[in-house]
């Protein structure tokens, strides 16, 4: 799935390993769903959401192509 | 939104300092299991310090209010043990197979070790089918 993430993150000038201790997972899980190499869970993809104050859709794209699992 | 926090680095080092703890407790405890087992011929102690090996290694990952393993892991054993599956079902059927035909058509079989294997396998794809029959009820 398309998504936003990297641009999010860094726009708060976060490192991968500052959002994956954010977000309780772990920095390769964070760069697999930038490279979209991995769909989050819903239950990540609300806590992402949530920690750069946004909407789902405004961080993953529904609409392109899906890149499938981890 | 939260915002960076200088604890939180620390927080990914300490997450894999007990992973590498617990794998190598567990892989250091069944290396030297043998070890005092084949080599140093002492099989009772080599068994305690097995079962410390695998006792120590789900220890640390109970034990720790750490979220060691996330949702990605999760999904990365999944894949793995489908792909296990799946690679495992074509094996045991040739095999089985051509364990069946070789003994009719030829003057060889094969070993006999390999049946209590193949029996092995079948166990764990009849464990499989009640796990899997059972999760569909509950789901």
């Amino acid at each position: 799935m398309n998504n936003e993430l990297r641009r999010h993150r860094e726009r708060t000038d976060m490192s991968q390993a500052d959002l994956a201790a954010a977000v309780d997972v772990s920095r390769q899980t964070i760069n697999a769903i930038e490279r979209e190499r991995y769909d989050p869970s819903l239950e990540l993809a609300f806590e992402l959401a949530a920690h750069f104050d946004c909407r789902i859709e405004d961080l993953f794209d529904p609409e392109r192509e899906a890149n499938g699992g981890a | 939104m939260t915002g960076n926090t200088t604890s939180e680095p620390n927080l990914l080092a300490r997450k894999r300092t007990y992973k590498r703890l617990m794998f190598g407790v567990l892989l250091g405890g069944v290396g030297l299991a043998l070890l005092l087992r084949e080599v140093l011929g002492y099989p009772l102690i080599s068994e305690a310090v097995y079962w410390l090996g695998i006792v120590g290694f789900f220890a640390i990952g109970f034990g720790t209010s750490l979220t060691l393993f996330d949702e990605r892991d999760r999904a990365l054993e999944r894949r793995a043990s489908h792909l296990t599956l799946n690679i495992m079902a074509p094996v045991l059927a040739t095999v089985a197979s051509v364990g069946r035909l070789l003994p009719r058509l030829t003057d060889y079989a094969l070993p006999a070790e390999i049946w209590p294997a193949l029996y092995g396998v079948i166990a764990v794809y009849a464990v499989f089918g009640i796990s899997y029959t059972v999760l569909r009820y509950q789901a």
